[in-house]
């Protein structure tokens, strides 16, 4: 067996990402970004699109308050051949069925919905003054896992046989995607969830 | 064999006579003709600790934001764990909520949780009351912090689980524990349908039976009477709470004002009814459902047509109700308030 580390690190265009800080985007306006969460789950590695491994029990939240979440050490074994690694960003549907449980899928890592249940897959909240809310916030916790509103999506990347791979999450990507002067908020399942849950997997990319 | 030995043996074989063997959980027994229940028991297998553990959890204010409400405040072991008499539920600082606080039982049979459905899992369920602003206007986390600085909720975490770890997790599946131990199903209705000696109907609970069979078993289906779907049962939208029911959950127009239907079982005693709590007797809800149906596109497909009943059938109709009353469950010690 060896560890390998998987690193999913956060960037606004080739920043890493700092919580409650001033960006100034693409048009000269400045954005913060106050919360980033996501749920890294059934990490598995490929060889010619067949599994050759894949990781037990397999939930990380990724959290940009503890930068500590953003490293996954993977006990596999040393000699694994692997052209690509699979991972779903979000919580599949049989565990969101299955009732209470610890780790990073306790109920009190605020990634939970208590009214409609359910795993918030991403979790992304900010502020920016195209916004005309309260303070200016948008905020958008995307989940819900029944059909037809299934948020989960799956992220295969080409990866080298390498001790360590580091994934770059491009936070600037997807605010680049959203209108935010129109749509600053999606609390709940449903369309909206869904179509913002479709822009999620394009931000994932291998960093060399 | 000791006296107490052959004592709790013959416990045991008289309770394999009147329910049936279990073999889901020791704890619990599982009443003949049930069918397996909905909760997965491999992933919380109930033990003594924890239930009492859950039990304790259950009467404590702790929950609350301003530890003024506890899950008892709106669920009373008298009155089937419903708030009886109160129409909604009431939260901190006298914040009143929009539903009728369900009465709780048979909860292991059932596969979704809440008037609309929207919790999927008992485990789960409790934070839906917790987080509510209406309601205990807390959250986990904080309860969490509460209980570890407590004096003796640590100790109970170790006797229940091993150690004194305390997470939400384990607070969920403490309470889920009390609340699968809630069975009621010795009615006297249940007696009569396993023919024990020198229990019998009266004609007239008797007739209510049929009827009932006739009229309303197609949703309120034996043996848990509910058939643990969700449907729109004729009332007309209060103009004040605007409750749309399951649609919200779902955002299918076809569950517009449809919740959950309801068990029967101990019906006496959990008034006022319907989700709104808007009947306060069980002849109000019979004038509902045979003279006040509202039509709409969603009305449930069993009340299309007008059930009709004479008011000699409404009598017969509601003393089967009654016997659907189970004092051994109301009245159990092991289900009230824990005492020292």
């Amino acid at each position: 067996m060896q560890a390998t580390t998987v690193r999913f690190q956060p960037y606004w265009i080739t920043q890493k990402l700092k919580l409650d800080t001033n960006i100034i985007t693409n048009n000269t306006s400045v954005l913060e970004i106050s919360k980033f969460r996501c749920y890294i789950s059934n990490i598995a590695f490929k060889k010619n699109n067949v599994v050759v491994w894949q990781e037990p029990n397999s939930y990380h939240l990724i959290d940009a308050n503890d930068t500590s979440s953003y490293s996954i050490k993977l006990n596999m074994p040393a000699t694994l051949i692997f052209d690509q690694i699979h991972f779903n960003i979000g919580i599949d549907s049989t565990t969101n069925v299955s009732g209470a449980m610890g780790g990073d899928l306790d109920p009190t890592k605020g990634m939970y919905w208590a009214w409609n249940s359910g795993y918030i897959n991403f979790k992304l909240e900010g502020s920016s003054p195209l916004c005309t809310t309260h303070n200016k916030r948008f905020q958008y916790h995307i989940g819900g896992f029944s059909i037809p509103f299934n948020t989960l999506q799956q992220v295969d990347l080409p990866v080298h046989h390498t001790t360590n791979i580091n994934i770059a999450i491009q936070l600037d990507q997807m605010v680049a995607q959203i209108d935010l002067e129109h749509q600053n908020s999606i609390m709940q399942p449903g369309r909206a969830a869904v179509e913002f849950s479709k822009k999620i997997a394009g931000i994932f990319r291998i960093k060399l | 064999m000791s006296n107490k030995r052959i004592k709790i043996a013959m416990l045991i074989v008289i309770s394999i006579t009147i329910y049936g063997f279990s073999s889901i959980d020791s704890l619990i027994v599982i009443p003949l003709g049930w069918g397996k229940p909905n909760y997965d028991f491999t992933k919380n297998p109930l033990n003594k600790e924890t239930v009492a553990l859950g039990r304790k959890i259950f009467y404590d204010p702790i929950l609350s934001r301003d530890s003024t409400i506890s899950c008892s405040s709106c669920h009373l072991s008298y009155t089937a764990f419903t708030h009886v008499d109160h129409d909604l539920s009431h939260g901190i600082n006298g914040k009143i909520g929009t539903r009728n606080a369900p009465a709780l039982m048979n909860l292991a049979w059932s596969k979704s949780f809440m008037w609309d459905g929207a919790v999927n899992h008992l485990d789960m369920q409790a934070l839906a009351p917790i987080s509510h602003p209406a309601e205990m206007g807390n959250d986990i986390e904080n309860i969490v912090a509460q209980l570890q600085h407590s004096a003796s909720y640590p100790n109970l975490f170790k006797a229940a689980f091993g150690d004194t770890v305390i997470n939400g997790a384990r607070i969920l599946k403490a309470i889920a524990q009390f609340e699968l131990t809630l069975i009621s199903a010795n009615s006297k209705y249940d007696q009569v349908m396993r023919k024990e000696p020198g229990v019998h109907f009266s004609t007239q609970e008797e007739n209510g039976l049929l009827i009932f069979r006739k009229s309303c078993a197609s949703c309120h289906t034996e043996p848990l009477f509910t058939n643990q779907q969700f449907a729109n049962n004729g009332l007309a939208m209060d103009t004040f709470l605007k409750d749309i029911g399951r649609m919200k959950i779902t955002q299918n127009a076809q569950d517009s004002l449809c919740f959950k239907i309801p068990t029967l079982r101990n019906i006496e005693y959990s008034f006022p009814y319907m989700h709104d709590g808007r009947f306060k007797k069980l002849s109000d809800v019979l004038k509902h459902y045979t003279s006040d149906i509202q039509q709409s596109s969603t009305l449930s497909r069993q009340l299309q047509q007008p059930i009709i009943l004479s008011s000699d059938q409404k009598v017969d109709l509601v003393a089967f109700l009654l016997t659907l009353t189970d004092k051994s469950f109301l009245y159990n010690p092991i289900f009230a308030y824990p005492q020292k």
